[in-house]
């Protein structure tokens, strides 16, 4: 316990303090972490557009030389440490939720419908990042539902031969799963994934001021880009997964 | 007693010169309580921009500065019209506030050592800071001064000096009560106990009980409507209240300035920083004619000089013709987008975000509007009330007196500080040799009082003027007849539409009756207060039948040192109808009058000796209810020393 | 000039949030007023003239007119801006004008910042820490002007409380200092007159009041018409903490 001079307001005590910096520091990292692996994850299961054999070769290197159990382990964990430290910010109350969100439309709708300025400058550019931080948790909500029994699934897969011939990962039991009708989870998890680690790691970028020399316009544009590049690839993936279109990049991989 | 508060001491006012005060006070052990119209950080002193007068004489061009040359342009300034002890005083002590606001953090801008580029009289000019000033408060050029002597914090000083000073007050834990508005003062027998104010938020009165009374509410330039730079809250109900007593003198009220460059058509301000840092004037020919007017100050002479030259220009068919009005031009575009965005900042957002111009590129429409007053309520150089023990007055609100008829650029900063530590200081004695002795029945009389002239504006219907329409009428009677140029017939006219305005203020009616604050009923309080500024300024102008600093008649054209170096004093005695009128002597004279170095050389010479002058000093003061000061009169003076 | 805004006059409709909270029969609502637009006209200049022409028990807060007291701050069709600096022309013809959420309402569009920046001045501990009382006899000490002019840019703000209105986590956190707060947090930090050190300030910015509260919705940094670096200012408070904690 601390008191200033003067005022004599009670500041917190210091362990209180770190205990904030440890919260954001392991949300943020862990976020950073997933984020990083999802673009793995991406390369890892894109490998089915060389066909099965490619998408077998990759994950047989993974699981020979003990890359993929550990990983899984390690994302399994930093997936559920993500959500508890991330979601301690989400507004508990519903009215408070719905105060943000009035806000946030608020905001982004202001600088709509205006004429055009006389001047250059205007107060009133619409302003989005608040309404982007409401739909990081919408879809946080959302990967925690699927995410979570896809990597149940995943687990169980990767350990035990409860899918497919073997056990880990193999593109049979992969496409097995897609088309078993998952395959709209899959989407909407992809939709999810991509736009909350896009948008998550543009903030942090914000948040940390890293590669302040970069301005925001260009850290949201680079956001975006990343945004629909990595979703077209997910989306192009998932539509060799489910079947609809065979491997383009099979003919790479030939005997 | 839930209408009675006590403290030590009241301070009326949360701008520089109360707040300052008030730090003075806790500092030697008082309890404080402020009250304002508005929380302190919002006062009208977070406005001003240029910069603050202090001789310290810190780069190249303020080299050989002094308090003593501080004095001499304060005294020139006011064209002899300040109390030269006062100017003196004052003087001496700037410095030490200065340095005292660096140490309560003031981002003062600083000297960069190396090659520097100024403009200086339509001049490019490199000057070589030395190393061994590097990093001391750094100065500017302002109107009418021998020396760079304006520190400064960009374009902002007047509000990073607020914040400083405000965050001593926060960290005093000082008491301060935002959105109370004193409504009158509390007094008998010659004796002030305090204040009734009326909270802002619900309407209700309230009385403050304290030994010492300060009044520090700044400026009435509202009188003046929207031909103003100052802020909607500068409606001289401090003044005004000192007015009512019926024994406390305001002095000098005719003696109002007009800043030369108030953009138009939102008459905000356009500091002097601008022509100090080398901005011209043009006409619409883009001719400099202020280099024709003042060969030697050019746009730097002092603004009651330069705000005639203008109205000059424009009168003479040079001016830029709107739909707005007349204006001239500001021409910055030589200084340079740099030095615009950071030394002059806010007057390029200014620019930008109210007119959408661009001062690298684009002229700025200015005309000279209403910006100051050096009268105020008249205080003894302790700062004490004339005629009232316990009250005091400090900062704008006051006349203590070191602007006389005309303040310099950046002397009303220094002055808020200076004064506040100089009448906080006798403030804080007074308070501590005397002791609360008043009958709390007075107070709840006077908290009566006030509800009943509320309930009086609520009671009245009918189909009486509106009370806006009476304000508005009283602005374009001042700045039609109470202008810069001002002559007997428009002035007679004036006291005459003025007389009309005050008597329909007792007819008007409310049209909305809603509890609580109220907006118009807060305003319709304070309407009576304004017309009787208004007045006593109109029939102060128009009995002084001699020229002297911002005050011009041209049937008068001369300033007359025999018949006219003196204070014009005003009381509206309870009751009466009319003000009455009184004059007192400036003060003690060291500095003889002369030219000022810049206007007309033409004057009426003094006809007694100085000294014979400085002999009649002291009586004619007390005769008009000067309090005895902690020093005798004349203890500061430094006869001739300069 | 005022060329090509004189040419379109156009007719403005406002919708003003109306509450009197002292008067027992007034109740929460939305109020239509409309208004003729004229040149420049600013929201200062509009709100005036429904006041005195149309309906005189409006309470909304001005002083300045110039942008630099800060007492005007409301919610311009959702957004929270300086009514004295809004220009009508820069607006539809529906006006929609609400009170700053956040903060105390008074009535209207009247709210209490003035507590709320008190209050959050003395919790930061908003004034210069220094070891020596004031010498009046003492030169100044130097400062290098660079410094100076990066103290004067955290030291700009005027605590309109935009950023705290505009601030989703502020609006439902109400300990939290807000970008202002954490502004002058930093104004103070780099002074070198302050001599608080690293620890001193860990327990102020680090706590859940501070810096961590907030979770860079960046709506400060966008709105706050003083056009203060917020985002900077809390990128360089984290960074301290990491670092002052790594120490
Ligand atoms: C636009 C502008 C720019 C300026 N630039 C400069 C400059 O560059 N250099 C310079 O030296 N000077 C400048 N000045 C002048 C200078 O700013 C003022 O003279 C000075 O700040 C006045 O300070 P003050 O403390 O006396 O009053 P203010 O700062 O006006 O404070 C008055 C206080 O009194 C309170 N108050 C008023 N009436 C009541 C009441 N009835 N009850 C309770 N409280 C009340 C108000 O709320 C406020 O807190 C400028 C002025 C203006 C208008
Ligand atoms: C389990 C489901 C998840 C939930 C509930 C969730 C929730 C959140 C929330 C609420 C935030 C904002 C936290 C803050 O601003 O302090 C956030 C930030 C973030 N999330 Fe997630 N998230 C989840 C999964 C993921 C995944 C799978 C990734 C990686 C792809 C990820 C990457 C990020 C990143 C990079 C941030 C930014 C961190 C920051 O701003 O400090 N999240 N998450
Ligand atoms: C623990 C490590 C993980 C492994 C080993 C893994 C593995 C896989 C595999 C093999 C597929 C192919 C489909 C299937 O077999 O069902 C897949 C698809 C997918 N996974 Fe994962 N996953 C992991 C974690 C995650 C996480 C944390 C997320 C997001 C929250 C995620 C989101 C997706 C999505 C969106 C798809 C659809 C494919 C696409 O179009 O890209 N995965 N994953
Ligand atoms: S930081 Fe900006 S928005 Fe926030 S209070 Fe200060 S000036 Fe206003
Ligand atoms: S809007 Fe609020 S959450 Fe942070 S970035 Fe600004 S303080
Ligand atoms: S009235 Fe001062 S900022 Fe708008």
């Amino acid at each position: 316990m601390k008191t200033l001079p003067g005022s004599g307001k009670i500041i917190l005590p210091a362990d209180e303090s770190r205990k904030q910096l440890y919260y954001e520091l392991i949300s943020g990292g862990s976020g950073l972490l997933l984020a990083l692996f999802m673009w793995g994850h991406l390369l890892l299961v894109g490998s089915i557009l060389l066909g099965a054999r490619g998408f077998d070769w990759i994950a047989g290197i993974l699981e020979d030389y003990y890359i993929a159990q550990p990983t899984v382990a390690v994302i399994i964990f930093a997936f559920l440490v993500h959500a508890v430290t991330a979601s301690r910010k989400i507004p508990a109350q519903l009215h408070e939720r719905k105060a943000m969100q009035q806000l946030a439309k608020g905001l982004r709708d202001a600088g709509r419908g205006r004429p055009l300025a006389s001047h250059e400058y205007s107060a009133f550019k619409p302003h989005l990042e608040s309404m982007l931080w409401i739909w990081q948790v919408r879809t946080g909500m959302v990967m925690l539902v699927l995410g979570s029994s896809h990597l149940i699934l995943l687990g169980l897969d990767i350990f035990t031969p409860l899918f497919g011939v073997t056990t880990g990962i193999e593109a049979v039991s992969s496409l097995e799963r897609v088309q078993a009708g998952l395959w709209p989870l899959y989407g909407l998890l992809l939709l999810c994934v991509e736009f909350h680690a896009s948008v998550g790691l543009y903030r942090l970028m914000v948040k940390w001021g890293i590669g302040s020399r970069i301005t925001r316009p260009t850290l949201r544009r680079i956001e975006r880009v990343m945004f629909w590049l990595l979703l077209g690839l997910g989306i192009l993936t998932l539509v060799v997964l489910a079947g609809w279109l065979s491997p383009p990049l099979a003919f790479l991989i030939t005997d | 007693m839930e209408h009675i508060e006590t403290t030590d001491v009241l301070v009326i006012g949360g701008g520089l010169a109360g707040e300052r005060c008030a730090i003075e006070a806790v500092s030697a052990g008082q309890d404080v309580v402020i009250l304002s119209v508005v929380p302190p950080r919002r006062s009208h002193s977070c406005a001003a921009q240029g910069g603050m007068q202090a001789a310290l004489g810190n780069c190249i061009k303020a080299g050989g500065d002094s308090p003593d040359v501080h004095f001499l342009d304060t005294v020139r300034g006011s064209d002899w019209g300040a109390d030269q002890e006062v100017a003196r005083m004052f003087a001496e002590e700037a410095p030490i506030a200065a340095r005292e606001l660096a140490h309560m953090g003031v981002p003062w801008t600083r000297v960069r050592p190396g090659m520097n580029r100024y403009f200086i009289k339509g001049q490019r000019v490199e000057i070589d800071e030395p190393a061994e000033k590097a990093g001391l408060i750094m100065h500017r050029d302002f109107g009418g001064t021998a020396k760079w002597r304006a520190c400064y914090a960009a374009a902002g000083t007047g509000h990073a000096l607020l914040y400083a000073v405000d965050s001593q007050v926060v960290r005093l834990g000082i008491d301060v009560r935002d959105r109370m508005e004193v409504v009158a003062l509390i007094h008998e027998g010659g004796r002030c106990w305090g204040a009734v104010a009326r909270c802002l938020r619900t309407g209700r009165h309230r009385a403050f009980l304290a030994r010492a009374t300060v009044i520090a509410t700044g400026g009435f330039g509202r009188i003046y409507g929207q031909y103003t730079t100052n802020a909607t809250i500068n409606e001289g109900t401090g003044a005004s209240v000192a007015l009512d007593t019926g024994i406390v003198p305001l002095g000098n009220m005719e003696a109002i300035q007009f800043h030369p460059t108030v953009l138009v058509p939102s008459g905000i301000l356009i500091t002097e920083g601008c022509r100090g840092d080398g901005g011209y004037l043009l006409d619409k020919n883009m001719q400099r004619f202020m280099v024709e007017a003042e060969p030697d100050k050019q746009e730097l002479a002092s603004r009651d000089v330069v705000s005639r030259h203008m109205m000059q220009c424009m009168k003479d068919g040079r001016g830029v013709d709107t739909p707005a009005g007349q204006h001239l031009w500001l021409d910055l575009r030589h200084l340079g987008e740099k030095h615009l965005t950071t030394k002059l900042r806010e007057v390029w957002d200014i620019c930008r975000d109210f007119v959408g111009l661009n001062p690298a590129k684009d002229l700025i429409p200015v005309r000279p509007t209403q910006h100051y007053s050096m009268g105020g309520v008249r205080v003894n150089k302790d700062g004490h009330a004339y005629g009232m023990a316990g009250l005091f007055a400090a900062g704008e609100a006051a006349c203590w007196d070191m602007h006389g008829f005309n303040r310099l650029g950046g002397n009303s900063l220094a002055e808020t500080i200076v004064a506040g530590r100089i009448v906080g200081r006798s403030v804080a004695k007074f308070a501590a040799g005397s002791s609360l002795s008043v009958n709390t029945a007075l107070a709840l009389s006077c908290v009566k009082d006030a509800e009943r002239r509320a309930g009086d504006w609520l009671g009245r219907s009918g189909s009486g003027p509106g009370v806006y329409a009476i304000r508005d009428a009283i602005a374009e009677t001042m700045i039609k007849r109470v202008g810069i140029f001002r002559d007997g017939n428009e002035l007679e006219q004036a006291v005459a539409e003025l007389k009309q305005s005050l008597a329909r203020v007792d007819q008007a009616v409310l049209r909305s009756k809603v509890p609580g604050m109220n907006p118009e009923l807060s305003f319709a309080l304070r309407l009576k207060g304004m017309a009787r500024l208004a007045l006593v300024t109109a029939m102060g102008a128009l009995a002084r039948t001699e020229s002297r600093g911002a005050h011009f008649r041209r049937d008068y054209p001369l300033r007359d040192d025999a018949g006219w170096l003196n204070r014009t004093l005003v009381r509206w005695p309870r009751d009466a109808a009319e003000p009455s009128f009184s004059y007192e002597p400036v003060g003690l004279i060291d500095l003889p009058p002369g030219h000022r170095g810049y206007g007309s050389a033409e004057r009426i010479e003094m006809t007694v000796p100085i000294t014979a002058y400085n002999d009649r000093v002291a009586d004619g003061q007390n005769a008009q209810g000067r309090q005895a000061s902690d020093e005798p009169i004349g203890s500061r003076m430094k006869w001739g020393e300069h | 000039m005022a060329s090509e805004s004189a040419q379109k006059r156009r007719h403005l409709r406002f919708e003003i949030f109306r509450y009197n909270p002292e008067d027992q029969e007034s109740t929460p609502q939305l109020q239509s007023f409309e208004l003729d637009e004229t040149p420049y006209m600013s929201l200062f200049l509009a709100l005036n003239q429904i006041r005195e022409k149309q309906d005189p028990s409006l309470q909304f807060d001005f002083a300045c007119r110039s942008a630099i007291c800060g007492s005007c701050a409301m919610m311009v069709n959702g957004r929270p801006s300086l009514a004295c600096r809004t220009l009508t022309e820069d607006l539809p013809e529906l006006i929609r004008l609400h009170p700053l959420p956040a903060f105390a309402l008074i009535g209207d569009l009247s709210v209490d910042t003035g507590t709320w920046f008190r209050a959050m001045n003395e919790r930061v501990g908003a004034w210069i820490h220094e070891q020596q009382a004031f010498d009046p006899n003492a030169r100044e000490e130097p400062m290098n002007d660079d410094l100076a002019q990066a103290i004067y840019e955290g030291d700009r703000c005027i605590e309109c409380g935009c950023c705290v209105a505009g601030c989703g986590i502020a609006n439902i956190q109400p300990e939290f200092y807000g970008a202002a707060g954490l502004n002058r947090i930093a104004r103070f930090m780099m002074d070198p007159r302050d001599k608080r050190e690293a620890g001193d300030w860990f327990e102020v910015v680090s706590s859940d009041e501070g810096v961590f509260a907030c979770v860079g919705l960046m709506a400060c940094h966008d709105i706050c018409p003083k056009e203060l670096p917020l985002l900077e200012v809390h990128a360089y408070l984290r960074r301290r903490m990491l670092v002052s904690r790594i120490r």
